[in-house]
């Protein structure tokens, strides 16, 4: 039950770029879920995490599930919803019409068209697998622990206001740079 | 218990059935469509690709979807009169004549491919692509030529003309003045038409094709005097809306052809609602009626009707277009106006060049490049954005939406602009610590940072 309340966390100082979570995810969001096959399958699954260089990182970029989520806002058709305060942002592809509206609005630039029927796909912080206590598939294969599967903490706001004021006193120290 | 008869069956029609189902419990709600099921119009390039085969594979709004709501689908049928004097519609279905009362009634009847008048535009080879079975018929021709001509200039037919060099065609777009006319402006159409034809599709600008020839089917057409060899044709040259059932029963319609609407989406009858490709919506900066037939502005407007058709009382202040795709590799957005659609609604829309690449960056070790553009009227208010990018586009662009949502002042937008995509990477880059991650956006549009719980 407590998986509900987890997230992914990134810490790039440890990730290799070595893609083994990109093939994770498509692996898992495959029509067989196996990989002997689902190298084979037409078309070829989608991951919905990538891993980009940042600089001398590597950075898997993937949905942040929003606590106030533009696509959630945005959606026509209430296709993208999530069903508490916590749970991750999911698509209903029974309900997408395929506007890409969505697409337009992603502060992360992470969502994508599915090519088999033009409808949106994005990370599900693999439900199914955490609902049967599993870490997503990506967290599951990182080797080298980059990616993580860890509790929210709800009450230490001083650290959070903490981490928001170096982010502000980096930014003024960029644009003093200017 | 309050009847609701839909006439059409897509995103508006369907989005309306939904709206209508939610507000009021109590109502009872029948669907008649043309279709055999419900499906997702932006799947047809999938289909030609070969991606899919099946509408099936795109449907969209399936039993499952609707359970829970008290809506009844009548598929394979076709409205034929509206009763206004006693509220009644007809329909035939399985080839008999049927009736259904109505409280209100919405009329979705969508849309129409508008076929240019050339010379042998009826030949066998000519196809659209507005169902699935006129896409049925590209796949099938396709089977048995090298080359196809796409006319048109919008996002599907790029999506289509994309789709069929993935099947190893030859394909040549025609466009008459510029590609994504409505959409973008003049400089950013010559840049895309440059980038496509790197990436092997071929252009002919200037005119449209004067003549498709062959004797049954289609075996070549001109352009500029030119033949080009080919046995298929795609026209992709815009819709016309379906106004003939609602022109039969008297409700008035636009200038521009459509239906007319007021703000609760109310035709000149008053219990009878109009959503969709068939009726106009208003403008969101303007409040303006403007004809746009998109899939958003459609299930927006189904909402709203819906609601109206189910008892309550809603007004819209308008829509806001937007409209994002991804072609041969290129992100391209667009949000309300471009200089096209302002002198439609009367705006003397200034252009702007938006110099994305002088704010701080991601550093990607391929730098992706983006062009942007910001649209004022008189008074600097943003009214529109434009923007294509090679890769994460909307991180930008979600910045631009709000801009033109909100008709931030173009001035005070600048200053405020941050690069999300620097503020990402400064976040990343900084402060990565274990226990610290990045929640998304935010109620005041910031990043959210929380702590996570130490293991």
């Amino acid at each position: 039950m407590d998986n509900k309340n987890k997230t992914i966390v990134v810490n790039i100082k440890k990730c290799l770029a070595c893609k083994s979570c990109e093939i994770a995810c498509a692996m898992v969001h495959s029509k067989s879920g196996v990989l002997e096959e689902a190298v084979a399958e037409s078309p070829r699954p989608q991951r919905m995490v990538t891993v980009e260089a940042a600089g001398e990182f590597g950075v898997p970029i993937q949905c942040r599930h929003c606590e106030d989520a533009p696509c959630i806002t945005v959606c026509p058709t209430g296709a993208i919803q999530r069903f508490d305060e916590q749970a991750p942002v999911v698509v209903d592809a029974d309900l997408c019409i395929g506007c890409k509206l969505c697409m337009l609005i992603c502060p992360f630039g992470i969502l994508q068209i599915d090519k088999k029927g033009r409808a949106i796909i994005k990370c599900d912080m693999c439900m199914e697998r955490i609902e049967k206590d599993l870490d997503p598939a990506c967290v599951e294969a990182c080797p080298t622990k980059a990616l993580s599967f860890v509790l929210l903490d709800q009450s230490e706001k001083a650290k959070n206001s903490n981490a928001s004021s170096q982010v502000k006193s980096e930014k003024k120290k960029s644009k003093d740079k200017e | 218990m309050r009847k609701i008869a839909i006439i059409g069956g897509s995103a508006a029609g369907m989005m309306a059935a939904i709206a209508a189902a939610k507000e009021n419990p109590d109502v009872d709600v029948t669907v008649i469509t043309m279709d055999r099921l419900p499906y997702r119009r932006p799947a047809i390039p999938a289909l030609i690709a070969g991606a899919i085969n099946k509408p099936e594979d795109a449907k969209v709004f399936s039993a499952e979807a609707l359970a829970g709501y008290n809506i009844k689908i009548v598929c394979l049928s076709e409205a034929t009169d509206i009763e206004t004097a006693n509220n009644v519609i007809s329909y035939i279905s399985d080839g008999g004549k049927q009736k259904v009362s109505y409280d209100s009634a919405i009329i979705a009847t969508g849309s129409s491919p508008l076929i240019p008048k050339i010379t042998g535009s009826d030949k066998k080879g000519v196809c659209t692509f507005t169902t699935f079975e006129s896409a049925a018929e590209i796949v099938e021709v396709a089977k048995d030529t090298n080359c196809a001509v796409i006319v048109g200039a919008s996002f599907i037919a790029l999506e289509i003309a994309e789709a069929l060099m993935h099947k190893g065609l030859d394909v040549y777009f025609n466009v008459r003045s510029r590609i994504l006319r409505k959409l973008i402006e003049p400089d950013l159409s010559e840049f895309l038409i440059d980038r496509f034809e790197k990436q092997g599709l071929k252009m002919l600008t200037g005119q449209a094709i004067s003549q498709i020839g062959g004797e049954q089917s289609v075996e070549y057409v001109v352009h500029k005097n030119k033949k080009t060899a080919t046995n298929l044709v795609v026209m992709g040259t815009g819709v016309k809306p379906n106004v003939a059932l609602a022109e039969k029963c008297g409700i008035e319609l636009a200038q521009s052809g459509a239906i007319k609407v007021d703000n609760r989406m109310r035709t000149s009858v008053s219990n009878i609602y109009a959503v969709g490709d068939c009726a106009e919506s208003p403008d969101l900066g303007t409040g303006m009626f403007v004809y746009s037939p998109v899939g958003s502005i459609g299930a927006m407007a189904g909402k709203i009707a819906g609601r109206n058709a189910a008892g309550a009382d809603v007004k819209t202040r308008g829509f806001l277009r937007a409209q994002a795709d991804q072609i041969l590799g290129l992100q391209i957005y667009s949000i309300g106006h471009s200089t096209t659609t302002a002198k439609e609604v009367g705006l003397e829309a200034k252009v702007h060049d938006l110099d994305v690449g002088q704010l701080g960056r991601f550093e990607y070790k391929q730098k992706p490049f983006e062009k942007a553009k910001l649209l004022t009227d008189g008074k600097d208010k943003i009214v529109g954005a434009q923007l294509v990018a090679e890769k994460y586009g909307s991180q930008f662009a979600w910045q631009l939406y709000q801009a033109v949502l909100n008709g931030e002042d173009r001035k005070a937008f600048l200053e405020n602009f941050i690069s999300p995509r620097a503020k990402m990477a400064e976040t990343l880059m900084n402060i990565c610590e274990p226990n610290v991650v990045v929640k998304g956006i935010g109620k005041d549009k910031s990043l959210v940072l929380k702590n996570t719980k130490s293991p």
